[in-house]
């Protein structure tokens, strides 16, 4: 059963003549459990389709079915609280808060949601010894590597059990070796978790860690693989 | 919570931003004090008044130097219905030969009783003849307790017995003294010093002391229980005018004006103070624009990020505020005990107030920032 569905999406911005389409007519589904990497280069309409997918912006037609159910975001408070609680997110800046350590990084989503409890702790700890940076937890982001940042983005987008994760060029500002690392351990995360992974990537080489491929160019699909 | 971690994390710049507050409430508290201290300097003898009602002589737009009353105009105000007691106050123009330099300042004469008087130094009750309980700022001149005092050019002396506080006149001390000497001090300035023998050309001193007998400037009024000041007008001769001390205090040389000019100077500067709080906070907001959209594209509501800047501000506020408070009161120390300055706490409160008040219209430009930052910037990164 697919968990999320994008049917016939569209996004244009302005009118008349100065009408530029960003996206036509994108249609797909990923399944529960696995990742998807949706492929293209700059200016192809990757990150429009992902900021459709998380809230952030409206489509012109078309729409996002989670479990069948079309997502319909009314007002900004409707879509914060959709991307609290559905959507974990990471960006390809990281996006860290600088003044915060990579453990209360992580407690950021609770804390969103309205309060912190022991067990978030717990769960923040025990992902970030998960990725290995259980001896990081208490610095700041200015006191880690990319590679260090990158996961500690990574595990606070877990941190609220989404059901769909959206990563943002997670290679970036890595190298070829540590960025196959992170989309490989990103991927046992999701099929892991049961949950739906949408990765944007202009690297081809990024996409052998995902269940499925995208091609998208010029607001297009091109090719499903 | 994320305000005060941000706080934390970023001591310096917040310390400077508190800092900026501290000076704004320093500034604002310090004009306050300045200006009550104008007000008591130019109005605490007459504002002081142990009365409800300061009766003055109609048609003299409450001018106290201007207002004459008769012995038996005291006595007319007396026999109006809802007054208990009455006393007349007079005021004369001296100049005092002080030890440091000559005082050009005001006698009051008393007929009502001195212990009204809080006495901070000497001794208080009615002053005899020749002596004067006086305004202690005197001292800032160099009169000392004990002090006889010559009084030019009336050739009169006055020696001091007591010194008391926050009762200055036009901004100098006021010298206090029964009304005996004061209508001799009368006499004396408004025809000089005079020959005690008798000359047919000119009045004698006792003539003309004869002539003064009894007037005063002012009538001090206190009404009996239950009845009000306007009960009291409305029932007083029309050959009086009668208002409360603190109205009273607030009227003649050129007070209304001059409490126009120091209120417009504070309004201008809490409108100041507003702003810069406000742009400060804005231009803190604006830096983190990039953050506040990442925490937005997470699913932080604008109520929630309005919160943490509101924490913030209450907290660099109240950390100025104490800071500012502070600062008043040491420049208030370091001025000399004659400067106008008369720090009040419920003035100060309404200041503080004022403050939390322009920090929070300040925070309303951020408020307009974070609501129109766009979470979708966060993933924006030059393509669309």
């Amino acid at each position: 059963m697919s968990l999320l569905e994008v049917r016939n999406v569209t996004k244009a911005y302005g009118s008349g003549r100065g009408v530029v389409t960003a996206l036509e007519d994108i249609t797909f589904s990923v399944d529960a459990g696995s990742m998807l990497a949706i492929l293209g280069p700059s200016g192809s309409g990757k990150t429009t389709l992902l900021s459709i997918i998380a809230g952030l912006l409206q489509p012109t037609s078309g729409e996002i079915l989670i479990d069948d159910r079309a997502i319909h975001l009314r007002s900004s408070r409707e879509a914060a609280a959709y991307r609290r609680d559905k959507v974990g997110i990471v960006f390809q800046d990281y996006h860290l808060i600088p003044y915060l350590s990579a453990a209360d990084n992580l407690l950021l989503m609770p804390r969103l949601a309205g309060r912190v409890t022991h067990d978030h702790r717990e769960k923040a700890h025990g992902l970030l010894e998960e990725f290995g940076l259980g001896k990081r937890a208490k610095h700041v982001p200015s006191e880690l590597s990319g590679g260090e940042r990158q996961r500690v983005a990574i595990a606070r987008a877990l941190m609220n059990d989404p059901e769909i994760m959206l990563v943002d060029e997670p290679t970036a500002n890595l190298d070829t070796e540590r960025g196959m690392q992170v989309v490989t351990m990103l991927g046992e995360h999701v099929r892991g978790r049961d949950m739906t992974c949408l990765m944007v990537t202009h690297d081809p080489r990024m996409c052998a860690g995902a269940d499925a491929v995208l091609r998208l160019v010029d607001g297009r699909v091109v090719a499903e693989e | 919570m994320l305000a005060l971690r941000e706080i934390l994390h970023s001591k310096l710049k917040f310390a400077l931003i508190a800092l900026a507050i501290g000076l704004v409430v320093a500034l604002t508290m310090t004009l306050s004090a300045m200006s009550e201290g104008l007000v008591t300097g130019m109005t605490g003898a007459k504002g002081n008044l142990d009365a409800d009602a300061i009766v003055f002589q109609a048609d003299t737009y409450l001018n106290l130097e201007r207002s004459l009353l008769t012995e038996d105009d005291i006595a007319r105000i007396g026999e109006t219905p809802g007054v208990s007691e009455v006393y007349g106050v007079g005021h004369v123009f001296i100049s005092a030969k002080a030890p440091g330099e000559s005082l050009d300042t005001h006698a009051f004469g008393l007929g009502g009783d001195f212990e009204q008087l809080p006495i901070v130094e000497g001794k208080g009750g009615t002053p005899a003849d020749g002596e004067a309980i006086v305004d202690i700022t005197a001292q800032a001149d160099g009169v000392e307790l004990g002090d006889t005092l010559r009084l030019t050019p009336i050739d009169r002396e006055l020696t001091v017995i007591g010194f008391t506080e926050s009762r200055r006149y036009v901004m100098a001390p006021v010298f206090y003294v029964n009304l005996d000497t004061y209508e001799d001090l009368r006499a004396a300035t408004m025809f000089g010093a005079m020959s005690e023998t008798t000359d047919a050309e000119l009045p004698t001193s006792t003539h003309i002391t004869d002539a003064v007998d009894g007037n005063v400037s002012v009538a001090a009024v206190k009404l009996e229980p239950g009845v009000t000041l306007e009960e009291f007008t409305a029932s007083l001769d029309a050959d009086f005018e009668a208002v409360s001390p603190e109205e009273a205090a607030l009227a003649g040389n050129g007070m209304p004006v001059m409490i126009l000019a120091v209120n417009g100077i504070q309004a201008v500067s809490f409108v100041i103070g507003a702003l810069v709080i406000g742009v400060f906070f804005y231009i803190t907001t604006l830096h983190k624009t990039g953050q506040i959209a990442a925490i937005k594209a997470l699913g932080a509501s604008n109520a929630f990020v309005y919160r943490q800047l509101l924490l913030q501000i209450l907290v660099l506020v109240t950390v100025g505020a104490l800071a500012g408070t502070g600062l008043a009161l040491g420049a208030g120390a370091g001025m000399p005990p004659a400067m106008a300055f008369d720090p009040r706490l419920d003035r100060w409160g309404v200041t503080l107030a004022l403050v939390y008040l322009m920090a929070f219209v300040g925070s309303l430009f951020s408020l307009r920032s974070i609501l129109r930052i766009d979470p979708a910037t966060a993933l924006d990164h030059a393509e669309h």
